[in-house]
């Protein structure tokens, strides 16, 4: 009786891998908001999903989209990778489409406009020594 | 002695409820990022703060997840269930004007949730008792000028099944 996808309850989730030991599956942590019924308060109460990643490209630390499979495909593992929604290290910012980390972005590093005054003295130094070395050899 | 916290008031069942986004059945998972720093985050921030546990009450079943200082623009996204993922740009806006623009996009309109309400009442009669899930009230003495209970005030003899059961017994002996 598994009717459409009804292997298990939530159909799309988002969390961050925790584990890529097991062969071809990821251990992933989802968090969602749980309110204190004394409190009123929201508290993150996590779980953790096996998701079937058949290229093995999770690493620790990525958020990941998971979707869930129509029948469950071992007794732990009922989601599979849909998606690596930021990958650690290599986060790529989904408004302007370029690389950042944290609140900076990393493409602006290797522009010569934010290079400072000792920077390009020191850089027309170490051309100049080229240019030296060269006529004299 | 008043409530522990910066604005206690979003700790309140009435704020919670006050909330007006009530997401359309496709949204699954919501994703906010923004950042504890900067001007053009202040918006988002507020909207974290303020309207989040709004929304997650009214959508128990939607996952919402934050993260902070990953991007240097501040964006919310939301997955929902046929794979369409949908961005919203939130830099330099206010919290309510975030509010508004979600609601125009994923929430459902003032007349769904009338309709539904609608149909609730229909569902329910108020004149019958039973369990919470499907009654207003449990039993007739919750009422206010009905008997009380009697596992709380017993009852009079006369109104004691006992009692009836033993005058009948004496009147066809």
């Amino acid at each position: 009786m598994s009717g459409l996808r009804g292997a298990v309850h939530a159909k799309w989730i988002i969390g961050k891998v925790i584990g890529t030991k097991m062969h071809k599956t990821a251990k992933v942590r989802v968090t969602r908001l749980v309110l204190d019924p004394y409190l009123l308060k929201f508290f993150n109460k996590r779980k953790t999903y096996f998701a079937h990643d058949p290229l093995q490209q999770c690493a620790i630390g990525d958020i990941v989209l998971l979707k869930a499979l129509p029948e469950r495909r071992t007794k732990n593992v009922k989601h599979e990778l849909a998606e690596i929604v930021f990958k650690v290290g290599n986060v790529i910012d989904p408004v302007t489409g370029k690389a950042c980390a944290g609140t900076r972005f990393l493409e602006s590093l290797t522009d010569s406009e934010s290079l400072t005054e000792a920077d390009t003295t020191y850089l027309s130094e170490k051309l100049q020594e080229l240019n030296v070395s060269s006529t004299e050899k | 002695m008043p409530m522990k916290g910066r604005f206690p008031i979003r700790r309140t069942l009435q704020y919670l409820t006050q909330g007006e986004i009530v997401f359309k059945g496709a949204v699954k998972v919501m994703t906010v990022n923004y950042n504890t720093r900067g001007e053009l985050s202040e918006g988002a921030r507020k909207f974290v703060f303020f309207n989040i546990p709004q929304i997650q009450y009214k959508n128990p079943w939607v996952q919402i997840m934050m993260f902070k200082n990953m991007t240097p623009s501040p964006f919310l996204k939301f997955y929902l269930d046929s794979g369409e993922q949908v961005l919203v740009d939130v830099e330099d806006k206010s919290n309510n004007e975030i509010v508004e623009h979600i609601k125009k996009i994923l929430g459902k309109s003032e007349e769904t949730l009338h309709k539904e309400e609608q149909e609730k009442k229909k569902r329910a009669h108020p004149a019958t008792f039973g369990p919470k899930k499907y009654h207003l009230r449990e039993c007739m003495c919750e009422i206010e000028g009905q008997i009380p209970c009697p596992a709380l005030v017993t009852l009079p003899k006369e109104m004691t099944g006992k009692y009836k059961a033993a005058m009948k017994e004496k009147a066809t002996s």
